[in-house]
């Protein structure tokens, strides 16, 4: 089956327009700062890297489909995946992924 | 075909020949079984783009399996960690695509730091509130200003703005995981240094949470 096969029989054929990445209006800026003493207050000592995470990314997200308590049993990668957004979008894409997938 | 055992993935793709290849296209089928959940919302499905990144991810997948084969340490499936590989490069080049065009946001320092942040919306704050915020905003600036290297700052506001970090990264010169370290020291200095003036991000925060109110 060709790449847009799957794709349509997925998600439809809808175009989806991604979001402009601009978006530094004047409103967003106390978001932002927010955004950043967030990050602080849940900034640790001893934090994993993303090479790191990736390492074990798959398996975390195999234990968290098999429904098992990921944030106890991989603390610091539940961690890094609150803390990097790059981190977590992949995660997101593979937990659909072995779910409907794998 | 999509039943090997790890055991099996790893032998065939080890054998060369026909068994290899046979993996591989196996493999490859899997993958791009895959990739729509990358593509989805991020990329018009029906384009050819979508198509021609889907081949680019697949064989780049395909071959990166083959160079880190002896790195799968089989604790997850096999065909989980091939996902991971190419759920890696997608979002990777689908992040290039979406980014190059923007530039890195640019910083005006002063001596209180970016002026930009200090001018927040005018919204229902009471004055007394108002002026707490535009205190703690040129405090929190201060210490960037002070604690921050440039280019812990420029990543800073990149992040802030909503710039990928693997994508700020680029720009900066060092790669994603380099700059998570660099980002996660910047925050480290600044926590420790809100805790020196007495202050702990919670407060700061609260600041502004009342503000918004």
């Amino acid at each position: 089956m060709k790449f847009k096969q799957i794709f349509q029989r997925l998600f439809g054929s809808n175009k989806q327009k991604p979001v402009s990445p601009q978006n530094g209006t004047q409103a967003d800026k106390s978001e932002k700062m927010q955004k950043m003493l967030m990050m602080l207050s849940n900034t640790k000592d001893v934090e994993l890297t993303c090479d790191e995470v990736f390492a074990l990314l798959d398996q975390f997200v195999e234990l968290a489909a098999q429904g098992e308590d990921v944030a106890q049993l991989m603390p610091l990668v539940k961690h890094h995946l609150d803390m990097c957004e790059d981190c977590r979008d992949e995660y997101k894409v593979l937990e659909s992924i072995v779910q409907n997938v794998a | 075909m999509d039943k090997r055992t790890n055991e099996e993935w790893i032998a065939d793709l080890r054998a060369g020949g026909e068994q290899q290849a046979k993996a591989l296209e196996d493999l490859r089928a899997i993958i791009l079984r895959g990739l729509p959940y990358a593509i989805a919302g991020r990329l018009d499905p029906n384009s050819p783009e979508s198509e021609a990144l889907a081949e680019e991810v697949v064989q780049e997948t395909l071959m990166r399996v083959l160079e880190y084969l002896d790195t799968f340490e089989g604790r997850s499936q096999f065909t989980t960690w091939a996902h991971k590989i190419a759920v890696r490069a997608a979002l990777t080049e689908l992040r290039r695509r979406r980014w190059r065009e923007v530039p890195l946001p640019e910083m005006e320092m002063n001596e209180d730091g970016d002026s930009s942040y200090r001018e927040l919306p005018d919204d229902q704050a009471s004055p007394e509130d108002q002026v707490d915020r535009k205190d703690m905003l040129k405090r929190v600036n201060r210490i960037i200003m002070e604690e921050l290297t440039d280019k812990q700052r420029k990543a800073l506001m990149a992040t802030m703005e909503g710039f990928p970090l693997e994508e700020a990264a680029q720009r900066l010169g060092m790669n994603r995981n380099a700059l998570y370290k660099l980002m996660h020291d910047a925050r480290l200095r600044l926590k420790k240094r809100l805790e020196k003036e007495g202050l702990t991000p919670q407060e700061v925060l609260s600041v502004f949470e009342q503000a918004g109110k």
